[in-house]
């Protein structure tokens, strides 16, 4: 009987332990995969202030071939991290001829990420393959910086072919219900955020909509300049992945996957974007050093 | 041993039996099932469908907000058999927002959404729950789901008043975005401009009596949007 109640405890140990081991041993695996992908900085910590900029991937392997010139370090500025939208399952838009927007974002994140480091940014990609990481997981990297500018490609299904438009978020109303709803003790007792001086993580964006919004007009100046057919203005909208950056977030949507050629466009658009970019972070920074907050 | 090996393999067989008789009934069931929710949503449909009228519809002049116009969208004046009260001038207004564009190219929402249902509560905030066409045929992009969103915000705060924000759900559920990108998670809000009804101290001065000074309470309903009931 002893023996019975033995071997069901260690059946019993080993159930309940297994799990644990494999979701510690994913997680290292996980932890090992991301050190080794130069562009998946979740777990990178927040890079010092007056670090030179990123070196580009394989530098350091060039030892024999002649080096081709190097652009001198420019000062240091914000890390502009690159979003290329969707990815995975969800495919965003769609053209006609089978185009895909995430695959057609993450062609023109890459070339604008080479392009912006030519000119000396630093930049990260939310994704750099077919996955598709959670909004959070998305807003985080931006927010492991302490000075982010995160930019949020697309593709749309509509609108004048060639034509690009900047948006800044323009947050909905959380629900707080009346007093005649909710009773009196309820709206008498103030939000979390206001008692600890803590963010929301789901209103992170709320502090930096002003900012933005700022961004959002330079970037539209610049491509207003550079594509045909773009309106004078940025635009606001409830857009969901800007909703948790802390820090001065836009999305930039070029038009339109229906087009006759989407990926010839895409791959067109990536240079004249990233110097778009290129202009008006610098000017923004110009206009709003630091932080940006409001 | 030979008797025992016998009588597991009877046991088995008689399990295997037990096992194809409960999977027949169970496929019988799950068919049922599946038709009962088809009926009962073809019965909703043929409920809804139909356009929406009341016996204090009077014909007004509407500003419906449709595609055009540098920011997207552009207003147009129609004729529309309108009722006071603010639940079904609402819907109305929604049913022709998806029925009636001017031109094909104009159109905000796509042709098959259905309205299932459409509440206002007693604070102003509107609730609308369209059918899952929404989210499936609207097309994915900022553009494209910023606009189907400001018409629908725009028409309603062009054309019921008293309305202070709205929640758009679908098929009754509170989604995350329209169709990848605008978030739908919060509230829209309506006429801006008009004062908000919820103050950080609850409210001490006495409710004032109907003959009282014109001022509204911020959060009293106008007279076209009276508490709905449903």
């Amino acid at each position: 009987m002893r023996n019975i109640l033995g071997v069901v405890a260690l059946a019993l140990g080993i159930s309940v332990y297994a799990p644990f081991a494999v979701a510690q041993a994913s997680t290292q695996q996980e932890q090992q995969g991301n050190s080794q992908q130069p562009s998946a900085p979740a777990a990178a910590a927040p890079p010092a202030q007056g670090a030179p900029p990123t070196a580009p991937p394989g530098a350091g392997q060039q030892n024999a071939a002649p080096a081709p010139p190097v652009p001198a370090p420019a000062p240091a500025g914000p890390v502009i991290v690159l979003n290329p939208a969707h990815g995975g399952t969800d495919s965003g838009a769609r053209g006609q001829n089978g185009a895909a927007e995430k695959d057609l974002v993450l062609r023109m994140a890459r070339g604008a990420k080479a392009e912006l480091e030519r000119q000396g940014f630093r930049v990260i990609l939310t994704r750099n393959d077919d996955s598709n990481p959670s909004y959070d997981d998305r807003a985080a990297m931006a927010n492991g910086y302490r000075d982010a500018i995160f930019i949020s490609l697309h593709i749309a299904s509509t609108g004048t072919v060639g034509s690009v438009r900047a948006y800044y978020d323009q947050m909905s109303s959380p629900y707080v219900p009346p007093p005649d709803v909710a009773g009196a003790a309820a709206v008498a007792k103030p939000a979390l955020s206001v008692v600890s001086g803590l963010t929301s993580w789901n209103d992170a964006q709320r502090s930096y909509l002003n900012a933005s919004h700022r961004l959002a007009d330079l970037i539209q100046i610049e491509v207003a300049q550079k594509f045909n057919g773009s309106g004078d203005t940025s635009l606001g909208a409830a857009i969901r992945g800007l909703r948790s950056v802390a820090g001065p977030a836009v999305a930039i949507e070029l038009s339109s996957v229906s087009g006759p050629d989407p990926d010839t466009l895409a791959n067109a658009t990536a240079a004249p974007l990233a110097d778009a970019i290129a202009q008006a972070v610098t000017a923004f920074r110009a206009v709003t050093p630091g932080g940006a907050k409001q | 041993m030979t008797r025992n090996w016998k009588i597991v393999l009877a046991i088995l067989a008689a399990c295997v039996v037990v096992g194809l008789i409960s999977l027949r009934g169970l496929h019988r069931r799950m068919a049922r099932l599946a038709k009962a929710e088809v009926t009962e949503e073809q019965a909703r449909h043929e409920v809804l469908a139909p356009p929406v009228s009341t016996p204090t519809d009077v014909p007004v002049k509407a500003q419906m907000f449709w595609a055009g116009g540098p920011d997207g969208l552009a207003p147009v004046e129609i004729e529309l058999p309108l009722s006071a009260d603010a639940q079904e001038r609402s819907r109305q207004l929604l049913q022709a927002l998806i029925a009636n564009p001017p031109t094909p190219d104009q159109r905000t929402l796509p042709a098959d959404v259905e309205i299932l249902g459409f509440y206002i509560l007693p604070d102003g905030t509107a609730i609308a729950d369209f059918s899952d066409a929404l989210s499936n045929e609207t097309p994915s992009g900022i553009l494209s789901e910023r606009l189907a969103v400001n018409s629908i915000v725009r028409t309603l705060e062009s054309n019921v008043p008293g309305l202070r924000r709205l929640k758009i759900l679908i098929h009754g559920q509170e989604v995350d975005t329209l169709a990848g990108n605008v978030d739908l998670t919060g509230f829209f809000d309506l006429n801006p401009s008009v004062p908000q009804p919820i103050s950080p101290t609850p409210p001490v001065a006495p409710r004032p009596s109907p003959s009282a000074a014109p001022t509204k309470a911020p959060h009293a309903p106008s007279a076209g949007t009276a508490p709905s009931k449903h």
